[in-house]
């Protein structure tokens, strides 16, 4: 009996369950969550990425990548305590910085890949739309929003593993309020011709069917959505944006 | 044996392929090549839209090549060799087939040269073939809705009662609407939708002028009115009868279109 507590107790012995224990479950959370993203459709989400590509030429797929990784992860902290356990390297310090460390490099690996197949996922979706409203020219597009999200994406990614990233997030900052600014210029007209949309769609002071007369230009209404009312005359037909329905203001002409 | 049916074609049609019976051709360059279907599911060059998944084989040809006729795809006299499917999903049959530009019946018209949208025309099509299918708790109804130049129709039409879908923003199309226009399609008048799609109104008394007008007699006043709106605007009408559970298409006040709901 003593002998057998004696054996149990050696540090050698307990690493060595430790081990064990560790590959077991490494694998067993590998295969659950092959299983579980499999479920969650995350094959058909990636299917037709350069990464899922890429993985696919080298005969693995995503997510077994991601699976994998998972496994590894529990191996390395299987490993690591039982060296601690059996003492093979005794520094303290050594052993605080790496369980600090091997989580965040294991994060910021599965922020790189998760933000490499939506980067490239983006891509594709959004140049499919464009090539689907029959604009392929602009491929500028979908590229500036594939690497906006790779840089977005590195900037966790390095901020998880502790490197500086003032001057890079302070880049993205200034990118950021660019495309702000530009975009409220740009749209500022389509930003006040909605807000009067929804109070005309809401109130509905002339509808589909009504004579009207907005500044100069009289008919009858044939549509009115966000953006524009549409009003027809005998000969011609205006799309007049809703700004100025407000701006001219609206009359309802009655025989 | 066969090789009589290939023999010398101006082109081949394809209806609804899969995208590895599409790449079959990639290698056969001389061959002009025309995809007809609902949608273009392998983004083929020239694709041609057929408005519903006709069941039956010869309208889907018919219909598939009009369409091409007026995409100019194909010219009057051509011989296409047209490659479907009669029994299920893939395509199992080729037929040859001689294109004559004098047959048309204007359905391709009707769909992408009229006012309204042509995703809305599809939309009140199907709708209209459903409701006939299923009809009003089993017994059959009849419903009439003019699609486009709303404005144009409001004025030429007067209410029958209060308006179902004043102050609402439904479209044809929207989840609820089958169910919603199923209910109100015991009430008497038309729909009115507009070129968007949006329901305008329904109960409407359309008061056209009914001159000039020419459908086949023993059609009866919900046809003669949808018929006569036509004329009268740039508006088109779907109209499901009740007695006979057909559904017709009108524009410019002739009917372009006869469909039997329990053939779909």
């Amino acid at each position: 009996m003593v002998t057998w507590q004696a054996v149990i107790e050696e540090p050698a012995v307990i690493a060595g369950a430790v081990l064990a224990l560790g590959f077991v479950v490494g694998y067993l959370v590998g295969r659950l969550n092959k299983e579980l993203l499999r479920a969650a459709g995350v094959p058909e989400a990636v299917e037709g990425t350069p990464f899922e590509r890429t993985a696919q030429s080298l005969g693995t797929s995503t997510v077994r990548i991601v699976a994998r990784i998972s496994s590894w992860f529990i191996y390395g902290i299987a490993i690591l305590t039982a060296i601690h356990i059996a003492q093979l390297l005794d520094t303290d310090a050594f052993w605080l910085r790496v369980t600090e460390f091997v989580p965040q490099v294991f994060i910021a690996v599965l922020v790189l890949i998760v933000g490499f197949i939506v980067a490239d996922k983006v891509e594709l979706v959004v140049g499919e739309y464009l090539r689907g409203v029959k604009l392929p020219e602009v491929t500028v597009v979908p590229k500036v929003l594939k690497y906006t999200v790779l840089y977005i994406t590195f900037l966790i990614a390095l901020a998880q593993v502790g490197v500086q990233v003032l001057a890079l997030l302070v880049l993205l900052t200034v990118y950021a309020a660019g495309i702000v600014v530009v975009g409220a210029y740009a749209f500022k007209d389509f930003l006040v011709s909605s807000a009067v949309g929804i109070y005309l769609l809401l109130e509905q002071p002339y509808s589909i069917g009504d004579r009207v007369r907005i500044g100069n230009r009289s008919g009858i209404v044939q549509e009115v959505d966000l953006f524009v009312t549409k009003i027809e005359s005998e000969s011609e037909e205006y799309i007049i944006p809703n700004r100025q329905v407000f701006a001219e203001g609206i009359v309802r002409v009655r025989e | 044996m066969f090789g009589g049916l290939f023999a010398d074609v101006d082109a081949v049609a394809l209806f609804s392929p899969s995208s590895s019976f599409h790449a079959r051709f990639d290698d056969v360059p001389e061959v002009e090549l025309v995809v007809v279907g609902t949608e273009n599911a392998v983004g083929a060059e020239t694709f041609v839209e057929l408005p519903i998944e006709f069941d039956d084989v010869t309208d889907r040809i018919r219909f598939g090549l009009e369409g091409c006729l007026d995409a100019d795809v194909v010219d009057d006299g051509d011989v296409l060799a047209c490659a479907t499917s009669v029994f299920d999903d893939g395509i199992d049959t080729v037929s040859r087939v001689r294109v004559d530009a004098d047959d048309r019946t204007g359905i391709y018209d009707l769909f992408t040269r009229s006012r309204a949208d042509t995703e809305v025309i599809q939309a009140v099509l199907e709708l209209a073939i459903e409701l006939g299918k299923k009809g009003q708790k089993g017994k059959p109804v009849g419903a009439l809705f003019v699609v486009g130049d709303a404005g144009k129709v409001m004025n030429k039409s007067r209410p029958l009662s209060y308006n179902p879908f004043e102050k609402s923003h439904v479209h044809v199309g929207d989840p609820i609407v089958n169910v919603m226009l199923k209910e109100f399609s015991r009430l008497d008048g038309a729909f009115i939708i507009s070129d968007s799609g949006k329901i305008v109104s329904a109960y409407r008394y359309l008061e056209p002028s009914a001159e000039g007008v020419d459908i086949p007699k023993g059609l009866g006043a919900r046809h003669m009115a949808g018929g006569a709106i036509t004329r009268d605007t740039n508006a088109i009408a779907i109209v499901l009868s009740e007695s006979d559970g057909m559904v017709r298409a009108f524009k410019g006040g002739e009917i372009v279109l006869e469909v039997d709901p329990e053939a779909y």
